[in-house]
């Protein structure tokens, strides 16, 4: 029993290592290999790509006759989240795979940005299809090429977080909407952006929307527009902390204007309407505080900017306006005195009436009881 | 007061009950309360879409921007009507007073807080005599000056927010939201006060159609307007028996 056993033991010894031999040289270097090259990629492709692109004067001439600069600064690269993430500069430029490069079949700048920039959707399909649905690829439809891609407000190879610090957000809109961008840094809400750095004010893309930003000129955004101040000022821990009342929503919903807007917006929200909202009377970009002198509301103001829709309107038309608040007797004297009569009058016309109704009911139910017990 | 002397109650002839009537409403004061009903039925339907117009059933009457502005001409119109009704009923009575051709009944009088003594005294068992009335009651005489007084004050107010911008060049601003405060709740208790009030007098208490008719048979004389009833027929009753009965007294 003891050769064939020992010839067996042999064979199987034989067996085990070669196979360990094969796992040891072939697998294993694969596995390392793989990992090698993943690691190795980005840094390297990346670095052979810059050797040439890191020069300064790298340029060609498009047909349009603009120079296209070619350099990339390799500093600015390294601090791209998409450097840092290790996708390679192919991941996006898929038709350059030697060198020397194809041909750029683009004839312009523009033309080139409008195409390289789809290749942003095979990352970040839902954001981009987002887009397609904005009102920037609206107006590029309509023939308006400037109309932004993603890579004009992200950046094509200096990719950073959007919103770091917060203030880039409204800068990268401001790029393009200088105007809107002037007034809003003077505002309120801009103000204390730029130079407190407040955390709470809005930006542009907290009204707006950031990927798929809608038409604000529309009836549905401007019906719609007193909910989205009412995200923030309809918040009681919010405005608590800078000591403004978090009921101006709820009183403009009763007041004249939102009660129509009301409606509007439940049953109409497609047709436009002339009922002042929200930004009618205290500005879009440009809302002040009411105690600011060229805020649209300023007592001083009031009035002009009630005329803005109530032509005829006489110096004592601004005291109809009870703003956004609740009857009361130091605000409103005559109103309270009012609304306090008509409390107590309904209820006693009504208990009244009641009363004495159910009283001749009950007398009239006994006299004819007692007329047919008789 | 036309005094009409049909044949008398008790005299059957050929099996037919012939009954004295006795009017109670000249024919423009029928008309004049065929209009106010039209005019505040139509006034209180649009209306009160416009008072709570944030409610769900209130926005499907409303349905189209259209229909909302529809609604309100409407209102005003109905508006326009019930003024000039109010100020035809105002001048016209006005003028026929001071002719002497309308007696003096609607106006309150000490005997009507004495009989509104009497009646809830009436109404809590203590007594079991209701007050006599005349033409108009005490309950009827109520109805009519409050109807009045708030279908002043919903004009005047309607008014103030229909032209607020006209109103405000002569009067404070602070009218206009007091005027739209008072116009929606008094629009409110009026309807409560005909509903409950108005309707059980003269709906279930007893059927009261002479608004409509003018008149008022001799039974519902004696019953409800008693001191009327003695009043008009004191005439032709027999004397004897009247002075014999104060003689007594």
């Amino acid at each position: 029993m003891a050769p064939p056993s020992a010839k067996g033991c042999y064979l199987a010894r034989v067996w085990i290592l070669l196979g360990a031999g094969l796992v040891l040289g072939l697998v294993l270097p694969m596995l390392f290999y793989v990992t090698a090259e993943a690691e190795k990629s980005n840094q390297e492709t990346e670095k052979y790509c810059l050797s040439c692109h890191s020069d300064l004067d790298l340029s060609t001439t498009l047909p349009s006759g603009e120079t296209l600069s070619l350099f990339l600064d390799p500093q600015k690269l390294e601090h791209s989240v998409h450097s840092q993430a290790g996708i390679e500069c192919v991941a996006c430029h898929t038709e350059i795979k030697t060198y020397p490069h194809p041909e750029l079949e683009y004839n312009s700048k523009r033309e080139l940005s409008r195409t390289y920039y789809q290749s942003c959707w095979k990352c970040h399909s839902a954001n981009y299809e987002k887009t397609l649905d904005s009102m920037h690829a609206q107006v590029a439809e309509e023939g308006n090429l400037d109309a932004p891609v993603c890579t004009d407000c992200h950046g094509a190879h200096f990719v950073r977080p959007p919103d770091e610090p917060r203030t880039l957000i409204s800068d990268t809109c401001g790029r393009c909407h200088t105007k809107i961008f002037d007034e809003y840094q003077e505002s309120i809400h801009g103000g204390a952006l730029f130079q407190e750095d407040n955390p709470d004010v809005p930006v542009c893309t907290d009204c707006h929307g950031v990927h798929n930003i809608h038409d604000p000129r529309s009836a549905q955004f401007r019906i719609e527009s007193p909910d989205l101040c009412a995200r923030c000022h309809a918040d009681n821990q919010l405005m608590g902390k800078y000591g403004l009342s978090a009921e101006v929503y709820d009183l403009y919903e009763l007041s004249w204007h939102g009660v129509d807007v009301t409606v509007y917006k439940a049953m109409w929200s497609t047709i436009w309407h002339e009922s002042a909202v929200c930004t009618d009377c205290h500005g879009v970009h440009n809302i002040r505080t009411s105690d600011d002198p060229k805020s649209l509301v300023n007592p001083d103001n009031l009035l002009k900017t009630c005329q803005e829709c109530h032509p005829g309107a006489g110096p004592n038309w601004t005291n109809a306006w009870t703003g956004h608040n609740k009857i009361s007797l130091e605000r409103t004297p005559f109103l309270f005195y009012v609304d306090a009569f008509y409390i107590s009058f309904t209820r006693f016309v009504l208990w009244l009436s009641i009363g004495y109704v159910a009283l001749q009911a009950f007398r009239s139910i006994v006299n004819r009881l007692r007329r047919n017990q008789s | 007061m036309s005094l009409e002397m049909n044949q008398d109650t008790r005299l059957e002839s050929n099996g037919v009950r012939l009954e004295r009537t006795y009017q109670r409403f000249m024919l423009g004061q029928r008309w004049e309360h065929a209009l106010l009903i039209l005019s505040v039925t139509v006034l209180l339907l649009t209306g009160l879409p416009q008072k709570y117009r944030a409610a769900m059933w209130s926005q499907q009457i409303l349905a189209t921007p259209e229909r909302l502005d529809l609604i309100r001409q409407i209102h005003h119109i109905a508006a326009i009507v019930l003024i000039i009704e109010v100020v035809y009923h105002l001048f016209h009575n006005l003028y026929l007073l001071f002719g002497r051709r309308l007696p003096e009944d609607i106006f309150p009088t000490w005997q009507d807080v004495r009989d509104a003594w009497q009646m809830f005294k009436y109404l809590l068992f203590l007594t079991k005599e209701k007050p006599a009335a005349g033409k108009y009651n005490f309950e009827q005489k109520f109805t009519y000056w409050f109807i009045f007084l708030i279908l002043g004050m919903m004009g005047l107010t309607g008014l103030i927010i229909w032209f607020p911008l006209v109103v405000t060049n002569f009067l404070p601003g602070g009218i206009v939201p007091a005027a739209k405060l008072t116009h929606s709740t008094e629009a409110i208790v009026t309807a409560i006060f005909i509903i409950i009030w108005h309707f059980y007098h003269v709906h279930i208490e007893r059927l009261n159609l002479s608004i409509f008719t003018g008149r008022l048979s001799e039974q519902e004389m004696r019953k409800y307007h008693a001191a009327e009833y003695a009043h008009l027929t004191v005439e032709v009753r027999d004397t004897t028996e009247e002075e014999s009965g104060r003689d007594a007294s």
